[in-house]
Formats: C-alpha cells, sequence, structure tokens
C-alpha cells in the first residue's frame, strides 16, 4: 500500500506540471491562464453533464491504459493497443447477433489474437514487437477500412460505416454505460492478477529482470506470450465497449488514437492497475475540458493531446532525477 | 627467483642490453570498493622484451595494465608511459557487421574512401603487421575466433605504439593459432616494442617470454627470468599450496559409484563435489547447461545481481518465485539483516541478499544442488553460513557441485574435486589426491 | 482489362514520385538515425512540426525558400528535444518518441489555431525538392554513410558502440540532426509544396510509414528509393486500380504493411537491424 501511495504523489505531481504548462502555453498567446484552467475545470467536472462526459471519455483510456500497462509490466513492448482496439471492436460487431456477452468476449479473444501475431513473431522470428505491433495497427485500420466499405457497408451504402450493432451496453445515467464499472472491475481483476497471484509474480520478475527470472525457474518465453495476450485481449474489449457502449456502428476512423494514449495513461499510474483507474479519469477530464476549451475559448481541443505528452516527458525527467539521487547516495 | 620487488631501474643488471623503459609502476594501488585490486605494485616495462604478467583471477593483472594503458585510474601511486601504450582486451571490440578492411579504417583519420581504396589500406596495414589475414572484404563476423583475434592485434599493432599489452590473448585460440601468435610477439618485440603478456597458462608463458612477473591478492610476489624457473615452481607461487584439511562434516555417505553423470560431472547424494578452476575456463557455460538440463535442482547462479536476485522486488516475493512461503520464518532462520519481508531485496547487502538466494533454493530441499562461486563478495560470517547451509544439505543426502575459483573453499568443503581447464574437466580426484595436483591443473600444466 | 491497369499504372508514376517526396525524404532521414543506433519514434511529429513552422515562417516573411528554412527549424526543435530525452537524459527511445508525436499532435493542432494564418501562402516558382530528394540526397547519404570515416563511425555506433566509445554520443546526435535537415524539408513541403498551408495532422501516419520502410529497405539507401516507389505507387494508384480491376484499395493499402510484417519475419532473407539499435 505504501507503494500505491508513493505512486499516486509522483503522479499528481506530473499531473500538476503538466497542467501548469498547458496553462502557460496558453498564456503564450494571450489567454489568461486562469481562466483557461477555469474551463478545464467547469468543462470536466463542473456539471453534471461534464462529469458523465469524463466518465465516458474515461472508459477506453482505462482499458487502453490498462493494456499497456500489463504489457509494460512483464518488459513488452506494446504499442498495438489501437490496432487490438480495432480488432475487438470488429470481432464484438460480427459476434454481437448473440448478445452482448457473446460479442464482448469475442472483442477479447480477437484483441487477444491480433497481439500474439506479434508475439508469435518475436518468439519464432525474433522480429522486435516495437515494430511489429505498430505496423499490424496499420493493417487493423485498412481492415478496418476495406469492411466497412465493403463486405460491413451498411445496408443503404450511404456512407463508408456498418450497420448499428444489433445490440448495445445498457445505459446507466446520463451518457454513462455499463462500460463504466466493466472497465473498472477489469482494473479490479487485472490489479489481483499481477499483485496477488502467482502468475502475476511471475509476470513482474520477468518484467523486472529476465536473467534473474529465468534462473528461477520461470519460462520467460512462456510468460511473455501470456502477458501480450492478456494485454491484446484487454485491448480489444476496449474496442468492442467503444462500439457497444458508445458509436453503435464502425466507421474508418474508429480507434483515433486510444491505443496511443492508453501509453499516456499507464505511464502516469506507473503501471498500477488500480492508479490506472485514476490517470484514466485525469486523462478523461482533460479531454473533456479540452473540449469545453474548444467550444467557449476556441482553444484547440487537441490541448488534451499535448498534455498527454507533457504528462510522459514529466515522467521521464522525475524519473532522471530519482535515477541520478539513487546513484550518488 | 626472487620474491621481492624489483629495483626501478633502467639498467637491468641481468641483461646485456641497455632497454627502454617504456612504462614505469611505482607503487600503484587501486581499490574497487573494499576490495584492494592493485596493491603497492612497482614495475617496469622495457622494450624488446616479453614480459608474462601471471596470477589467477583476480590477482590484479587487468587491473594494473589497465591502469597503464590509462583505461583506469590508480588511487596512488605514480605511473609513468613513454610512447603509446595499446591494451588488446579479452573481449572483442570489432563491428561484426563490417568488413576487415572497414574494422581497421576504424582506426584511422581519414576524410573520404571508396570501398577499394579502403581495403588496399587494410591489406597495408595487415602486411606491415607481419601477420597473415587473408581476403580482407571479408565480414568480420564470419571470421573464426582466430582470426578476429589476429585483427584486434593487427589493429593494435598498427598504431605504432611502443608498449603492446596482450590480456589473455590465448583463450580462444587453437594451439597452431597461439603459435603463430607468439611468433608474432617474437618479432614485434624484437622491433625493439615492449610486450606485455598476461596469462595464466604456464606452458605457454615459458615458451615465449624473457621474463615472468607473478601476481597473487593484487601484489607482486616473484620476479623471475623465464629461463631460470619452471611451471611447477611458478604454480607454486601462483596458487599457495595447501594442506588438505581435515574433514569439518560429519556423517556424508559415500555412496560407492550411485552417482549419475551430466555433463561429464558425476552426482553423488550425501557427496559435495567441487569444480575449481580460473574463471573463464567454461565454468559459466557449465552451470548454465546444467540448469538446462537440470530445471528442478537448486540453482545459485553466479551473477547475483544479474542473474539471482530481483532488485526490485521484495525479500517475500524474491522468495515466492520458488513457491517458498513462510518469508519471515526464513529471514529468522537465515539471520537475513532486514528490517522485514517487504523490504526490496535490492537494498540488502550481498552477503543477506545471498541468503535469501539460498534459501529460496534449498528450502524446497532438491536433491540436486549447483552452486556457482556462491561466496563471490562475500564477508567472512555471510561466506560461512553459506558453507553450513551446503554442507548441510549435503549431510541431508543431496548432491552439491560447487564451482569456484576459491581453492580454500573448495579444499574445505568438498569430498572430491575436478579441475576445468579451457572447459574440459580433469579426472576426479580425492582431496589428498588434488592437494598436490590442483595447482598445475588449473594452469594447464599436465 | 490488363492493358489497363499497366496503363493506369504507368500514368500514375510521375504523380507517385511527387506525392511520396516528403516520405522519401522522411525515411532517408530515419536510415541515418536507425543506423546511428536510434530508433526515432517521433519522426512524426518532426515533420508535423515542421509543416507548421514552415506555414507559419512563409507567411510571415512572404518568402517560400524562408517557409524551407523554417520547416528545418521547426523540425530541429523536435529533434533537440528528442536527442536531450534519449542521449542525454537516456531516456526510452519508444516512449520519447511516443510523447514526442503526441506532443507535436498537440501542439500543432493548438498552436495554428491561435495563429489565424489566413492569406494565402507564396507558391513554389519551380520545384527543386523532387530531384534532391530522389537523386541528390540518396547518393549524398550513400557515399556519406558508406564512403567516409564519419559514416564508418556513425554506423559503427548502431553496431557496436564499444568499438568507438568516446564518440557514440556526438555521432548519433548528428545523425538526429541529418534527419531534422530531411523532415524539416518533408514536412514544409507537405505544406508549402503539396498542399497550400497547414493542416491538422496533415503527415496522416507518413512518419510510421517511413520506419516501415526503412525495414522493408533493410536500412540501405537503395531499399529506401524502391520501398517509398512502391508504398507511393501503391497509394496513388488506390483510385485507378479500384476501377479497372476491382480490387479493394483499401486491402492494397495494407499490403506495404503486411509485406514489411513478412520481410521482418525473415521470409525473403535475413533481416538484419543494426545490432545496437533501441539500446
Amino acid at each position: 500500500m505504501r507503494r500505491l501511495a508513493v505512486t499516486l504523489g509522483r503522479a499528481f505531481a506530473a499531473a500538476a506540471v503538466a497542467v501548469l504548462l498547458l496553462a502557460l502555453s496558453g498564456a503564450a498567446f494571450g489567454h489568461s491562464p486562469a481562466e483557461l484552467l477555469g474551463i478545464l475545470v467547469s468543462g470536466s467536472v463542473g456539471s453534471r453533464f461534464a462529469l458523465e462526459g469524463t466518465l465516458l471519455k474515461s472508459v477506453p483510456l482505462l482499458l487502453t491504459g490498462l493494456s499497456v500497462a500489463v504489457a509494460f509490466r512483464a518488459g513488452v513492448w506494446n504499442i498495438g493497443a489501437e490496432g487490438q482496439f480495432i480488432v475487438g471492436a470488429l470481432a464484438g460487431l460480427l459476434a454481437s447477433r448473440w448478445g452482448v456477452a457473446a460479442a464482448l468476449i469475442a472483442s477479447m479473444l480477437a484483441g487477444a489474437a491480433w497481439a500474439s501475431l506479434a508475439t508469435a513473431m518475436r518468439l519464432l522470428r525474433n522480429a522486435p514487437e516495437v515494430l511489429t505491433t505498430i505496423l499490424l495497427n496499420f493493417t487493423a485500420i485498412h481492415l478496418l477500412g476495406w469492411s466497412v466499405n465493403g463486405p460491413l457497408r451498411e445496408s443503404i451504402a450511404q456512407y463508408p460505416q456498418s450497420d448499428p450493432a444489433g445490440v448495445a451496453l445498457p445505459v446507466l445515467a446520463g451518457q454513462v454505460h455499463a462500460g463504466l464499472p466493466i472497465a473498472v472491475l477489469a482494473a479490479i481483476a487485472l490489479w489481483v492478477l499481477i499483485h496477488r497471484t502467482r502468475e502475476g509474480l511471475r509476470l513482474r520478475a520477468t518484467g523486472f529482470s529476465p536473467n534473474a527470472a529465468e534462473w528461477a525457474g520461470i519460462n520467460v518465453r512462456a510468460q511473455l506470450a501470456r502477458a501480450m495476450a492478456i494485454s491484446g485481449a484487454v485491448a480489444g474489449l476496449a474496442g468492442g465497449i467503444e462500439l457497444l457502449g458508445v458509436t453503435h456502428r464502425l466507421f474508418e476512423r474508429f480507434a483515433s488514437g486510444y491505443g496511443y494514449s492508453g501509453i499516456a495513461v499507464a505511464l502516469l499510474a506507473q503501471l498500477h492497475p488500480l492508479a490506472t483507474v485514476l490517470s484514466a479519469l485525469f486523462f478523461g477530464a482533460l479531454v473533456t475540458g479540452a473540449g469545453e476549451l474548444q467550444r467557449t475559448a476556441n482553444i484547440s481541443a487537441a490541448v488534451a493531446t499535448l498534455g498527454q505528452a507533457l504528462v510522459i516527458l514529466t515522467l521521464i525527467g522525475f524519473e532522471h532525477v530519482r535515477r541520478n539521487r539513487q546513484s550518488n547516495r | 627467483m626472487t620474491r621481492n620487488n624489483p629495483q626501478f631501474s633502467i639498467l637491468n643488471p641481468q641483461s646485456n642490453i641497455l632497454s627502454t623503459m617504456t612504462v614505469a609502476f611505482a607503487h600503484i594501488s587501486r581499490s574497487f570498493g573494499t576490495n584492494r585490486a592493485v596493491d603497492d605494485v612497482t614495475l617496469d616495462v622495457r622494450g624488446g622484451e616479453i614480459l608474462a604478467l601471471v596470477g589467477e583471477n583476480g590477482a590484479g593483472k587487468t587491473t594494473l595494465m589497465s591502469i597503464a594503458a590509462g583505461e583506469l585510474a590508480r588511487d596512488s601511486g605514480e605511473v609513468r608511459a613513454e610512447g603509446r601504450v595499446e591494451l588488446v582486451h579479452q573481449h572483442f571490440m570489432l563491428v561484426n557487421e563490417f568488413t576487415i578492411a572497414e574494422n581497421l579504417a576504424l582506426t584511422r583519420r581519414f576524410r573520404f574512401a571508396t570501398r577499394r581504396a579502403l581495403e588496399r589500406e587494410a591489406l597495408a596495414t595487415v602486411a606491415a603487421a607481419g601477420i597473415e589475414l587473408g581476403d580482407v572484404s571479408r565480414r568480420v563476423g564470419d571470421l573464426s575466433v582466430g582470426e578476429k583475434s589476429k585483427l584486434e592485434l593487427i589493429k593494435a599493432i598498427g598504431r605504432q605504439p611502443a608498449t603492446l599489452i596482450l590480456d589473455e590473448p590465448t583463450s580462444v585460440l587453437t594451439p597452431r593459432e597461439a603459435d603463430e601468435l607468439f611468433a608474432v610477439m617474437r618479432r614485434v618485440a624484437a622491433a625493439g616494442t615492449a610486450v606485455v603478456f598476461i596469462s595464466h597458462k604456464l606452458p605457454e608463458v615459458l615458451a615465449v617470454a624473457d621474463r615472468i612477473v607473478v601476481m597473487r591478492a593484487g601484489k607482486i610476489v616473484a620476479e623471475t627470468r623465464a629461463s631460470e624457473t619452471t611451471a611447477s615452481a611458478l604454480a607454486d607461487v601462483m596458487v599457495e599450496r595447501r594442506a588438505p584439511r581435515p574433514a569439518s562434516r560429519i556423517g556424508h555417505g559415500h555412496e560407492a559409484g550411485g552417482g549419475t553423470t551430466i555433463e561429464g560431472v558425476t552426482f553423488e547424494g550425501g557427496q559435495i563435489l567441487a569444480i575449481v578452476g580460473v574463471a573463464g575456463n567454461g565454468q559459466s557455460q557449465l552451470a548454465a547447461r546444467l540448469r538446462a538440463r537440470l530445471p528442478s535442482a537448486g540453482h545459485i547462479p553466479e551473477d547475483r545481481t544479474r542473474d539471482g536476485i530481483i532488485a526490485e522486488m521484495s525479500i517475500a516475493e524474491n522468495l515466492a518465485l520458488r513457491g517458498v512461503r513462510n518469508a519471515r520464518e526464513i529471514i529468522t532462520r537465515y539471520s537475513i539483516r532486514a528490517q522485514d519481508e517487504q523490504q526490496k531485496a535490492g537494498d540488502l547487502s550481498g552477503g543477506n541478499q545471498q541468503k535469501v538466494i539460498l534459501a529460496r533454493e534449498l528450502d524446497r530441499r532438491p536433491h540436486v544442488i549447483v552452486a556457482a562461486e556462491p561466496t563471490r563478495g562475500l564477508d567472512i560470517e555471510a561466506a560461512r553460513f553459506v558453507h553450513e547451509q551446503l554442507r548441510d544439505a549435503a549431510g541431508n543426502g543431496a548432491a552439491v557441485l560447487l564451482i569456484t575459483s576459491d581453492l580454500d573453499e573448495a579444499f574445505s568443503l568438498s569430498d572430491a574435486i575436478q579441475v576445468i581447464y579451457r572447459g574440459q574437466l580433469s579426472a576426479r580426484m580425492t582431496r589428498d589426491e588434488a592437494a598436490g595436483r590442483v595447482a598445475n591443473l588449473m594452469a594447464g600444466v599436465a | 482489362m490488363f492493358d489497363g491497369t499497366v496503363k493506369a499504372i504507368a500514368d500514375a508514376i510521375p504523380l507517385a514520385i511527387v506525392a511520396s517526396t516528403p516520405l522519401l525524404l522522411a525515411v532517408q532521414g530515419e536510415l541515418a538515425v536507425q543506423r546511428s543506433g536510434i530508433i526515432n519514434l517521433g519522426i512524426e511529429g518532426m515533420m508535423l512540426a515542421a509543416a507548421l513552422a514552415a506555414a507559419f515562417t512563409a507567411h510571415a516573411t512572404a518568402s517560400v525558400a524562408a517557409g524551407f528554412l523554417g520547416g528545418i527549424a521547426g523540425a530541429a526543435l523536435v529533434a533537440l528535444l528528442f536527442g536531450l530525452f534519449v542521449i542525454v537524459l537516456k531516456a526510452d527511445q519508444i516512449v520519447t518518441g511516443t510523447a514526442i508525436n503526441l506532443l507535436a499532435a498537440g501542439a500543432t493542432a493548438f498552436i495554428y489555431r491561435e495563429l489565424h494564418l489566413t492569406s494565402a501562402l507564396p507558391r513554389l516558382a519551380f520545384d527543386p525538392i523532387v530531384p534532391l530528394a530522389w537523386i541528390v540526397f540518396p547518393v549524398a547519404l550513400a557515399l556519406l554513410l558508406w564512403n567516409t570515416s564519419f559514416g564508418l563511425r556513425l554506423r559503427a555506433a548502431g553496431e557496436n558502440p564499444d568499438a568507438i566509445a568516446s564518440s557514440v554520443r556526438s555521432h548519433r546526435a548528428l545523425a538526429l540532426l541529418i534527419e531534422a535537415v530531411l523532415a524539416g524539408l518533408a514536412g514544409a513541403y507537405l505544406s508549402l509544396g503539396l498542399s497550400s498551408g497547414f493542416a491538422e495532422n496533415m503527415t496522416s501516419g507518413r512518419g510510421f510509414i517511413a520506419l516501415s520502410i526503412v525495414i522493408f529497405g533493410r536500412w540501405k539507401v537503395k531499399g529506401a528509393l524502391a520501398g517509398t516507389a512502391i508504398f507511393g505507387l501503391a497509394a496513388v494508384t488506390q483510385y485507378t486500380l479500384q476501377a479497372s480491376s476491382g480490387l479493394s484499395y483499401h486491402l492494397l493499402l495494407a499490403v506495404p504493411y503486411v509485406l514489411t510484417l513478412l520481410i521482418l519475419c525473415g521470409v525473403a532473407g535475413r533481416v538484419r537491424a543494426p545490432e545496437s539499435l533501441g539500446r
């Protein structure tokens, strides 16, 4: 638990620095930092509508964040959450005729399979997963493009999008759908897996030191494969939930960067599954608040993306300072 | 044979020529933490002479020469070098993807060159060094180990040093390649270069060196001309002769011929077999092969920080990797100095980390235990604890393999001893048999 | 029908060359950097920053030439940030590259909105960039990397840094500088040459495509040219091919990536990345 406190402390500091830098950037172009921060806050948590928007946006971020966190924890570079998200949604759409549960399970299996393609290439042919996962992202994007323009195209054939899925996730309140509790459950389940089970112990050991893990009797290759599969499954689930809860249809720009944003979410949470919930809420708030910024102050909503980058860079800076302080002891 | 430090002098009364001093060490010392790697060494290196620097691993030879080459700083004392000092390391510093010609080009300054020009330059450099290397357009990664060694040598000679230091150059060479190397060394020395040859292999040293200096535990313990000594005498000084210690274990069960042989090592329940040798003679490879063949055995890895302990995880978690759950009880039983079982393993001292590894591997009472350098870097108390654990395990019937370069340890713990040299294991000897022969076997003397 | 396909492809070649010029520049820049041992995922962000910087500078100075210099400056700024984190702070290259991309995407969209660049940008009188990108730079880069001492040491930094211990960092930094110049020109050409100004996310993944092509071309200049030609042709002929042969252009767009994946799996001979890439 002490570890969780330290993690949260560092996360708060990084988030605060990033928001500060955002405010300063606004100031550089003549906006009042205080006003900017005010709109960010009110637009994200200032009203019931805003709060719902924040919760809504946090769901895919939480899941892609968890996906990246699990993989990174095992020492695997899964940059493929974007592609696994898409493939998950595709499978979810196809399986939706058998109900919500079937669709979500299908999306997890598809995500796991897509990630395992990269694992197979690494274990059998030594292809670096950092490159193969990115290539698979693009393959998935074009697979999606082909699907919604071809076989899955809507019956009226007007736009390049699919028909709506036959089922949908039940709505809980306002904009918030049942995907939220599912995502939070996933976070808890992953926390239990990583921090309270033998498998999780082995996974973390492999991430810290593959050599020592091998010497302690762990089959490192099998461990990496399992970690990637779990990571892909969670990202696939994210896609399935986004489909069945929010968009209901598939279209060309379906993923829109959730996979890459997941990296920022995971890093801010320092790869801790429970902290990822808070991290996703932060970034969800940032996205929602930035939307408000664009509406009221005509500042590009892309500052949310800028905020993600600033958080990562700040964390790297903290890590460097910490490493230096350790070696000087 | 002189056992005291030689005089710091240019005129050597024992030689007939006025030789030029190229490197002079005066009271050089260097420590790494608490380990005095080089301890008050005074030595001079002379041109036109092949000086062999002999000793076990950890004797300080490489450290001393690294100081000469300017790659390592000294703690105290003075070192003076006249002319360039080139040190050819044990491990290759070549670019495998480049051709021979390109690797040689890395040592030169040039602006622009075509591939053919580089190859012409390379051929000239190779010829000037008087070494045969063949087609210089070949990829270095495709070369044999012997050819790579030659390339490193050519690189060094090409820089026309006043002092050429070769660190264990024959460890990867065939006998014929070694002979070629010696011919080059003689030629280079005859041309006036000072050649220093670091080795633990006495037959070679006697064959090629003019002067021999023996180091042990950071100090120079002997200096002599090669013509005035024998391999046996050198081995005696290199490795302190040991009398067999009385058996300090009680009740060890000798199972006459009941053991299983794996990778040339015979495991007998209840016995401790020690494999001794100078580090770098195949011990790591043997341990790795045994780990692959015996996954359920208890393995104590040689490199504690890289392969043994996971620093970022707690003591309890490290133990749990092998299913050991009672962390608190282990901490008490093994007297591990730690705040509690949640403390990060990386914060513990080396000795306490080793205790965690021991607990993790031995607690489940494996039938076979392979311990590689288990007391390396530990203080006396921790080392004694490790020995106790290994003895207890053997007393309970386990077959223990101890791989070590510490002869004291080997002789006080083991029932039988084998020596490893260049990847080959000697015959199995009792401690009495080994007492007389181990020094020679470790140094490659039959 | 087959004749129609061949003609369609042949007609598309000049267009493909021009349209894939930014991609080719990016590929060459990333090639130099990867040869030195660094993997720069952030090249996408570099080009995007250059595109905006070029548009802004051209607008402010009413000069296209100044615009291109501005583009280089923009890319250099990003390269400086990346180099600071990766070379000096020794941060992880993948994470930093991803952050750089996010940074550029967010910052350029934000800044563009604040700048309110409305008036039309000056156009290029003639186009020197295409011959530069397709002829001059490839020759120069190949000569630099394979026939000079600097290039030899740069490649050594990517294979076995121990072999040239002292100058690894400086060679990698200079490689990043080369990439900045090339990516800067690429981004500038995007906004000033191929489009009439900046648009959010106008690089559309070209940086990642460039990464793929570097691998596809096995980290060689000739491979870079061939790979870009293939990718470029595929992208441009998508429409015409769809009409004449019914093949879905989306699947066609996926083909280059699948090919690169196959290459990474060693299907067409052993693929060897620079030994120390990413470490």
